[in-house]
């Protein structure tokens, strides 16, 4: 073995001394970051967990742990769909929170709020109060924006409704509570349905003829005595004016006090002639117009109920009318 | 057989109202009555002498407003001309029935024999004179008059 051969031999553990030198460095150096870091690690650790605790003490994992109880309720009590329509609503209440919160918006809340701080200093208004403010501009730029919104919400309002199942109305539902309801007009026409299983009764009282007013209406006249083969009704009068002659009118008129002359001759034909012309017996009104004489002469001639009187007379019955 | 002539009977009828629709039915039953034998005098008072005053007996009207049976209602019977209307056409439709008028009435009465009375105190109200009525009046009398006019009468109030 020569030096030569020893060289290389000799270089390379010079190598591994360097190499050997590194590492003890390194060993040495890694050594004393250990022994500062120690320290270091644990005091972070402690200011850590002081930390914590703090934390701890202000509620936050407590506010956390219910944060997680409420999440859990927001998912039970809404389904993945509802969430998806929040989401599609979100850039609707995004611009909604946006319009409230431009500075002008926003002035205008203040003002107003601004008002409900001097609510002490507002006095009471009456209605005639309310007449007069409605002539301040304002006022009425008020009133006018507020039926806009009025408006505006009462048609969305009507849009939900439309959209809601059509709900009956309480008249139709009072209708089907109440069953079928006769009209007005037949209220009478009930009256006169007997209950079924009663027999109805012939019609006790024939119908009057209401059609006629009740003034002019001659009533059926019935016999109540019969003298010397004429019918006379309760009022005197004859029953049948076609029975009469003048001697009979003659005898009717002593027993009435009443000395005919030819006047009244003359009127009793009159009357009588009227009578056969219209069915209806003249009352003195009548007598005026068609006998050509005066009321004061009808008087004249019979002074005590002279239509009456005359129509007894010549037997006619009781005068129709109030005249 | 005649009954009328048996207790003579008398009515007294105060006519307080000068409406058409108040004055008539004061003029009929007192007319019924002297066509029934029967004594009857009218006393016109307060607004019921408009029916026999001579300026207004052509021109009464009918009340409508506060008038339950007038089916209208008492805003739209208020209304300036609506009392004239109405009495329009009540006129019309008595001329219809061929009823006398309120004028051709107080004749009428008159003529069978009923006695019309003015109110003393309502003439004064309404600072009327004797030459302000329709000549058928026949004396304006006083309250007092009037019931010694109606002694044995029945009073009829319209």
């Amino acid at each position: 073995m020569t030096t030569n051969d020893l060289t290389p031999i000799l270089e390379r553990l010079d190598r591994m001394n360097a190499g050997l030198a590194y590492v003890v460095e390194r060993q040495r150096a890694q050594e004393e970051l250990l022994g500062e870091l120690v320290p270091i690690g644990r005091e972070a650790l402690t200011t850590a967990i002081g930390r914590l605790d703090a934390l701890d003490q202000k509620g936050y994992f407590r506010f956390a742990t219910e944060l997680a109880g409420v999440a859990q309720q927001v998912i039970e009590g809404f389904s993945p769909d509802d969430v998806r329509q929040l989401g599609d609503a979100i850039v609707k209440i995004l611009g909604a929170v946006r319009a409230l919160t431009q500075p002008e918006v926003l002035q205008i809340a203040v003002d107003a709020t601004q008002a409900l701080e001097d609510a002490d200093q507002v006095k009471p208004m009456g209605i005639f109060g309310m007449v007069r403010a409605t002539r301040n501009d304002d006022v009425q730029k008020g009133m006018a924006l507020m039926v806009e919104v009025l408006r505006r919400i009462g048609h969305g309002v009507n849009a939900l409704t439309e959209r809601a199942p059509k709900q009956l109305d309480k008249k139709a539902k009072l209708a089907e509570l109440l069953g079928p309801r006769s009209g007005k007009k037949r209220l009478g026409v009930e009256r006169l349905q007997l209950p079924a299983g009663r027999p109805a009764t012939p019609a006790a009282t024939p119908a009057p003829a209401a059609a006629a007013p009740a003034c002019s209406t001659p009533k059926p006249v019935t016999t109540a005595a019969v003298i010397d083969g004429i019918a006379y009704s309760a009022d005197g009068h004859m029953v049948d004016a076609s029975a009469w002659t003048p001697r009979l009118g003659e005898a009717i008129a002593q027993l009435q006090g009443v000395a005919l002359t030819p006047a009244h001759v003359a009127l009793i034909d009159a009357a009588r002639a009227d009578f056969v012309a219209n069915k209806v017996s003249p009352n003195i009104r009548r007598l005026t117009q068609v006998a050509g004489v005066t009321t004061k002469d009808i008087y004249l001639l019979f002074p005590k109920a002279p239509a009456r009187t005359l129509a007894k007379i010549a037997g006619l019955p009781k005068p129709a009318g109030c005249l | 057989m005649d009954k009328l002539t048996e207790t003579p009977r008398k009515v007294a009828i105060i006519c307080s109202k000068g409406g058409l629709d108040e004055v008539y039915p004061a003029l009929i039953l007192a007319n019924a009555a002297r066509q029934s034998g029967i004594e009857a005098f009218i006393f016109f008072t307060f607004w019921g002498l408009d029916a026999v005053t001579e300026k207004r007996v052509d021109h009464l009207h009918v009340n409508l407003a506060g008038n339950a049976a007038s089916n209208m209602p008492t805003l739209v019977g208020g209304l300036p001309g609506m009392e004239a209307l109405a009495g329009h056409m009540m006129k019309k439709q008595m001329a219809e029935l061929e009823l006398p008028t309120v004028r051709e009435m107080l004749e009428i009465l008159v003529d069978s024999g009923a006695e019309l009375y003015a109110c003393e105190l309502a003439m004064k109200m309404f600072k009327r004179t004797t030459e302000d009525l329709v000549p058928q009046v026949k004396e304006v009398i006083t309250a007092g008059d009037f019931y010694d006019l109606s002694t044995g009468a029945q009073i009829i109030f319209t």
